[in-house]
């Protein structure tokens, strides 16, 4: 890891939502570092909680929904005390974020270009002479310059006559570059991506995290990237979390988790999926369902699933266990057996459930 | 493209207007026996060399066919026929009393724009807030009461008990009104004459708001439900986390796209204001068309009645129109295509 | 004697069929109250429109008084929290008639007129809009010009115009209402016929050699009459007001006939001694209007939700 203070720091953070008299623990004590430049997958299935997580980030969680405590220190200011003013200045500005479903994310209302230009005039990135309307006509001719600086670089081809495009007018492709452009427009040091490319064709995928990855290596923008997609997470990111019912329960460098996956989830997760090039395709699902955030078990929320489970994992919280260097595992049963491997571990584990 | 679309829907709307007319023509069909009988019977109003003339007018001695071609022949030169109870054009009658049902219909529309915009967006923010229960509790009285009702209770609190605003009419007399236009409010400004104006506002305040509250109701109802669903939105969330100001997230983001629907329903709305109006004009003796058709009616001018609900439909036809145009224009979806 | 047994066990089989369809009813029926249950003021609106319609009903046998024959002696009595006498509970009106019977019978005249234009509205509407739907064609572009026509007036304004030329009258009034109202109706059902007679059921039905009849009647209906029925209580509202307009404009029934619009309009001309005599016809229809509305939105939040709010 490199030194010097993380850009963000997350420590112990609750984002809850009060449901029908019962509370949704949507994130649950949630931990991490991100350096500059650094890129971190969120990897978990749906409604495990990670789209929460970002909105959290931002202090975006719809109401009822809130965060219920934690820490969230960005550039070692805490993000949960900053006025709603300072919030603002630090939404699209220092942090920006990239939706799921582009079409639905972009107003039908308004063009494009004034989409990405409305984030520069908020934040007066080109210039901070504030004369309203309609004398702003020279910033505004110095914003439309910059947009079409960004759209180019973004990849939507001849931004000129794309400026005053519609976004219905635009392919699902061309979408989430506009949606990357509004998230770059001021030059963030953390783009937030919420499946960026789960709602786009593979050719497109593919073109839309290459575009991603030139952004983090050219402007060194610090990245969080949630998906389902293991596989897509290990080629793109730094480091990777497993993200369970609301916890993450594995962290580590992509090699770690890849290689040497030590949360049962984890291995779960590797096991779903199909390897090219390799003659063995037997996948094995995980048995059962993922279980609702209104009502986790009291101990570890994989137990009712995973094959090495003992008494003792049903009892209470299960905290994370760093059983590497910067790599965590939150499971009682496979972190003992790498503190002691020799001990007779074959008794217990793989026991068949009763 | 834009002006093609606009185009195209004004060509649209001639057909329309073609076919109210014809159905305004066969109104005259639905009375039991013959029309010129009917309207002979009030009381001597029409004299017997009229008759005649009458027949003529309808050319009643004619094929059916032929009858219809004269009525639309005229209808299309601006001519709606002539009132024998009243002994003038229908045309020259309607522009007579038009002012006043036009000052009467924007006094109406204005009230419950004013009312209805902030209230839908303001209960769709704060959704079940005590302002959002009391107002979609209103809104819901307001689409349930009968406006004559209301007219008569507003009277009675306003006008008899409390004795703020007045009874009927359109100004009080001795405020020196020189008319000039037909619009009390413009004339009075015309002609610098503060205390007509001001006495032109006030007859104006209760038929307004018994005209327009339940068009406010539906509005209402309407904005806010739309408003809810803008405001879930993924649009409004990336205007969030742009770093968008909350009031504008409201105002810029969720109320532009809320408006496209609610548009359609203010152009439908139209339809209750000016059938209210023939209502609310009896209701505070308002000598605008309603009134004067009304009157007809009693007095079987069947000419009058014939051209007054082809204007009050024609009119309908042009809001609806307008309402398209402003469509087309909110909503680039329909705009580009 | 050879055909006694035959006879007895048809019977009895179309006795077993109806106990069945009763119960199958009778299930449904049940499942409707429980989910109704979920909406309270739906129930209120419910309760309260069985209140009217049982006023309605036992109108005879609720008041003592005559409702058109009045005696001028006992012109305007105030209310009974006014006046105390508990003869007259609202009090009496210009002609000496009580006015909790004149409303009482009033309800029959609203309730009435109510049904039966919606009524016909729907049997007309849905008996069109399933023809134009289904069969398309000329049929179809003829009746949608006309919907089309018909919808350039305002319905107020139709009802008025006709009315003038009719003349007074219930059937003329009925007339009136459905003249235009059938629209909504049809344009709803066309809409439905359109989308639904495309979707894999209603190929399915053709496929297995139903008939058309069959398809429409058996298929097709059962899946829209649900939409028919929620947007016939939403507008059976709106007919009970524009009865009540007309009547107020003199337009509707004949003036001796107690109509909650004309009661309004005849207290009007004494509104400075006796303001309860317009006031109390108005809140009857207006408490009316509310019910039913109220059962209504209930009615399209359980059964169709995609019916979005209008006039």
């Amino acid at each position: 890891m490199e030194s010097g203070k993380p850009l963000l720091e997350v420590r112990n953070l609750n984002s809850v939502f009060p449901s029908n008299g019962k509370i949704v623990r949507a994130v649950s004590d949630v931990s991490f570092a991100l350096a500059e430049g650094q890129i971190l997958g969120v990897v978990g299935e749906s409604g495990c909680g990670k789209s929460t997580l970002l909105l959290s980030l931002l202090r975006l969680i719809r109401y009822p929904g809130r965060v219920e405590s934690g820490e969230m220190l960005f550039r070692e200011k805490n993000i949960i005390e900053l006025s709603d003013r300072e919030m603002r200045d630090l939404r699209g500005k220092e942090i920006s974020m990239i939706f799921q479903d582009p079409l639905s994310t972009l107003n039908p209302a308004f063009t494009v270009g004034e989409q990405i230009r409305e984030s520069l005039r908020l934040h007066n990135i080109v210039s901070s002479n504030k004369l309203p309307w309609p004398f702003d006509g020279l910033r505004r001719a110095q914003e439309k310059e910059r947009v079409l600086q960004i759209m180019n670089e973004v990849g939507i081809p001849s931004p000129m006559d794309r400026y005053a495009s519609y976004p219905h007018q635009f392919s699902g492709g061309m979408q989430q570059r506009t949606l990357i452009a509004i998230a770059l427009a001021c030059s963030p040091a953390l783009l937030l991506a919420d499946e960026p490319t789960t709602a786009l064709d593979v050719t497109i995928q593919a073109q839309i995290l290459n575009l991603m990855k030139r952004i983090n290596e050219d402007r060194g923008t610090a990245i969080i990237l949630v998906t389902h997609d293991l596989g897509l997470a290990s080629e793109f990111c730094d480091r990777i979390a497993v993200m369970y019912a609301g916890r993450f329960v594995e962290q580590g460098t992509v090699d770690e988790i890849v290689e040497n996956p030590q949360h049962p989830y984890t291995q779960g997760l590797l096991n779903c999926r199909p390897r090219i090039g390799e003659r063995d395709q037997t996948i094995r699902p995980i048995p059962g369902n993922v279980p609702s955030l209104a009502n986790l078990p009291n101990g570890c929320a994989f137990a009712p699933r995973c094959s090495y489970v003992k008494e003792v994992c049903e009892t209470g919280p299960v905290p994370m266990f760093e059983t590497d260097p910067g790599h965590l595992n939150r499971c009682l049963i496979t972190s003992e057996y790498r503190r002691q491997p020799d001990w007779d571990w074959g008794v217990v584990v793989g026991r068949e459930r009763a | 493209m834009r002006s093609i679309k606009i185009l195209e829907r004004v060509l649209a709307t001639i057909p329309i207007m073609f076919g109210v007319a014809i159905i305004v023509f066969f109104f005259i069909r639905l009375t039991p026996g013959d029309p010129v009988d009917i309207m002979m019977g009030q009381g001597g109003a029409i004299s017997a060399g009229e008759l005649d003339r009458l027949r003529e007018e309808f050319h009643l001695n004619e094929p059916l066919h032929i009858q219809l071609w004269y009525f639309l022949r005229d209808a299309a030169r601006g001519d709606l026929g002539y009132s024998y109870v009243l002994k003038q054009p229908v045309t020259s009658l309607i522009a007579e009393r038009l002012p006043a049902t036009i000052e009467l219909a924007v006094g109406a529309l204005l009230f419950s724009l004013v009312i209805a915009l902030p209230i839908g967006v303001i209960s769709a923010v704060r959704q079940n807030s005590w302002l959002d229960r009391l107002s979609m509790s209103t809104a819901f009285l307001g689409i349930s009461m009968p406006g004559f009702w209301l007219g008569i209770i507003l009277i009675l609190l306003f006008s008899v008990q409390l004795r703020w605003l007045p009874v009927q009419g359109r100004i009080s007399l001795g405020t020196g009104f020189q008319e000039r236009t037909g619009y009390f409010v413009l004339d009075s400004l015309l002609t610098g004459n503060f205390a007509a104006l001001k006495s032109s506002l006030l007859h104006l305040v209760l038929p307004s708001i018994t005209l327009g509250a339940p068009v406010a109701a539906v509005i209402a109802r309407v904005l806010r439900s739309s408003m809810l669903e803008t405001l879930r939105s993924d649009y409004v969330t990336l205007a969030r986390s742009k770093g968008v100001a909350e009031s504008w997230v409201v105002i810029k983001h969720a109320l532009r796209n809320a408006m496209i629907p609610t548009i359609t329903v203010v152009g439908l709305q139209v339809g209750i204001l000016l059938g209210g109006n023939m209502v609310i004009e009896t209701v505070f003796g308002w000598p605008g068309l309603g009134r004067m058709v009304v009157k007809a009616i009693f007095d079987r001018d069947f000419p009058l009645i014939q051209g007054t609900v082809m204007i009050y439909a024609f009119t309908f036809v042009m809001a609806n129109l307008i309402v398209d145009v402003l469509y087309t224009y909110l909503n680039p979806r329909i705009r580009m295509q | 004697m050879e055909t006694g047994p035959d006879i007895r066990s048809a019977l009895q089989d179309q006795i077993y069929i109806w106990r069945i369809r009763l119960e199958l009813w009778w299930g449904n029926f049940k499942n409707f109250l429980r989910e109704l249950s979920a909406h309270p003021l739906a129930m209120v609106g419910g309760v309260v429109l069985v209140l009217y319609l049982l006023s309605a009903l036992f109108a005879d046998q609720i008041t003592v008084h005559n409702p058109i024959q009045g005696n001028l002696r006992l012109r305007h009595i105030a209310p009974v929290w006014q006046a105390g006498d508990w003869t007259y509970p609202l009090g009496t009106d210009s002609q000496g008639r009580d006015l909790l019977t004149r409303i009482v019978y009033g309800a029959r005249i609203s309730l009435i007129v109510g049904f039966l234009s919606v009524g016909i509205s729907v049997i007309v509407g849905v008996l069109l809009g399933t023809l134009a739907g289904y069969f398309g064609g000329r049929f179809d572009s003829l009746v949608s010009r006309l919907a089309d026509l018909l919808l350039a007036f305002p319905f107020l304004i139709f009802a008025i115009g006709v009315m003038a030329f009719l003349g007074p009258g219930f059937t003329n009034l009925i007339l009136a209402l459905t003249f235009k109202g059938w629209v909504e109706f049809f344009r709803l059902v066309r809409g439905e016929m359109l989308a639904e007679k495309t979707k894999e059921y209603v190929e399915a039905a053709r496929v297995t050699g139903q008939g058309h009849l069959a398809i429409i009647m058996k298929e097709i209906l059962p899946n829209i009459i649900q939409s028919v029925f929620v947007l016939g209580t939403l507008r059976m509202g709106y007919m009970i007001i524009t009865e009540a307009s007309l009547s107020f404009l003199g337009l509707g029934l004949p003036p001796n006939i107690p109509a909650w619009g004309s009661m309004v309009a005849t207290g009007r001309d004494s509104i400075l001694v006796a303001w309860w005599v317009s006031t109390f016809p108005g809140l009857a229809i207006l408490f009316l209007v509310m019910a039913i509305n109220l059962f209504g939105e209930g009615l399209r939040d359980i059964l169709d939700p995609r019916l979005k709010l209008e006039g």
